[in-house]
């Protein structure tokens, strides 16, 4: 009996002075970023059964009103009012950026330590790259349609700088007009846990009087637990010559210019 | 005084003209609603747009086919949509908004079965308003 007890005690002395192994550090890192995983839709940009019902005008489109254009875009604007009353834009396989980050398709962020990525379900990607890096040298840069983002976490706030942006409205027409030379600062937090908020601020002044101060909020979506998908297989959006229109199921006719 | 004329004259087109799918829904006439009661021959589930291909009868009691345009299944689906939810021989009544030059298409705004039922979900946040 006294020997099972002292056997009992040595074991309990191990295992107390027994070292705990080492934590990975990247795993720390993890623990310390914000959770936003899930689906999340521009508040009041839920699309309807028509996909075009909102309850609010989105903010990033060339006709959003309050956009402190300067008159030099102003006047690009009026002319095109003049030519195109409707302002009918070619049709696009995206959203791209800004315009992505005010939209109807559903966005998701993926955070890890070294990039925070921001995607939806048109596949338009961001790469926010959060590990120290800076953008790369103008020379060594070109506008893309995505721009070239890098970001910190201030708090639980991501700050995001984004450069490098092709002129948005050459991927989707109905994009704000502005230039390649728009630097854009977002920062967004998660207030709580079906919402994140923040804002967008845009500095351009090739096509701005002002700063442009756009907010963005962000609610889960209720009848989504993935993003889903697809390439267009049946693009029936035809073209009569004045308006687009739809052409007859699995029929051959002219397709928009 | 120029810019803030021009953002009066922008702001209506911003409520009623802003498009959120791949196209612009300017080929719509969104202030006219016609109400289609038929019988579903194809529901295509498909991208950039879902269509709903409808039997109408005509005045003259002739089959008419009509193509109706909705939105990605990504948003149907969000609002309770599937894609089995319609099949072919499905009574349907549609209210849509019908091509602004005219012909056997629209826009559709409404869906319900033949005896009224509403088929899917409205956004919660599109509530009374439409672009």
């Amino acid at each position: 009996m006294m020997r099972g007890a002292a056997f009992t005690a040595v074991l309990v002395l191990c295992a107390c002075t027994q070292q705990a192994p080492p934590i990975d550090p990247r795993v720390e890192q993890f623990a310390r970023l914000p959770n936003w995983s899930g689906i999340w839709l521009a508040d009041g940009l839920e699309a309807g059964i028509d996909g075009f019902s909102v309850s609010r005008p989105p903010t990033l489109v060339v006709q959003a009103p309050g956009i402190p254009w300067n008159e030099s875009t102003m006047a690009r604007l009026q002319a095109e009012l003049a030519t195109n009353p409707g302002l009918q834009v070619k049709p696009a396989a995206g959203w791209g950026y800004p315009l992505m980050m005010d939209g109807a398709p559903p966005l998701q962020f993926v955070i890890t330590p070294e990039e925070t990525l921001i995607f939806n379900t048109y596949r338009d990607l961001r790469h926010v790259y959060t590990d120290g890096r800076e953008h790369p040298p103008e020379a060594d840069r070109w506008p893309t349609t995505w721009g070239d983002s890098v970001g910190h976490w201030d708090g639980d706030t991501l700050v995001i700088d984004t450069v490098s942006v092709r002129e948005p409205n050459k991927y989707f027409g109905i994009s704000a007009w502005l230039s390649d030379q728009a630097h854009y600062t977002e920062r967004l937090r998660m207030v709580a846990p079906d919402r994140i908020e923040g804002e967008m601020t845009i500095v351009d002044p090739a096509t701005l009087s002002r700063d442009w101060v756009v907010k963005l909020n962000y609610k889960r979506a209720d009848g989504l637990d993935r993003l889903i998908h697809d390439a267009y297989d049946n693009d029936r959006t035809g073209f009569d010559g004045d308006f687009y229109t739809i052409k007859p199921s699995n029929a051959e006719t002219p397709t928009a210019p | 005084m120029r810019r803030v004329l021009l953002l009066t004259l922008l702001a209506p087109f911003a409520v009623t003209d802003a498009a959120l799918a791949h196209h612009s829904p300017v080929m719509f006439d969104q202030t006219q609603r016609l109400t289609l009661t038929g019988t579903v021959r194809e529901f295509q589930w498909t991208n950039p747009h879902s269509y709903i291909q409808l039997i109408v009868k005509n005045a003259a009691g002739q089959d008419e086919e009509w193509n109706v345009e909705m939105a990605a299944p990504t948003y149907l689906y969000n609002l309770g949509w599937r894609p089995g939810t319609l099949k072919s021989g499905d009574a349907v009544i549609l209210t849509v908004a019908p091509l602004r030059k005219g012909g056997n298409g629209g826009l559709l705004l409404k869906a319900t079965t033949a005896e009224g039922k509403p088929i899917g979900r409205t956004p919660n946040s599109a509530q009374g308003a439409s672009l």
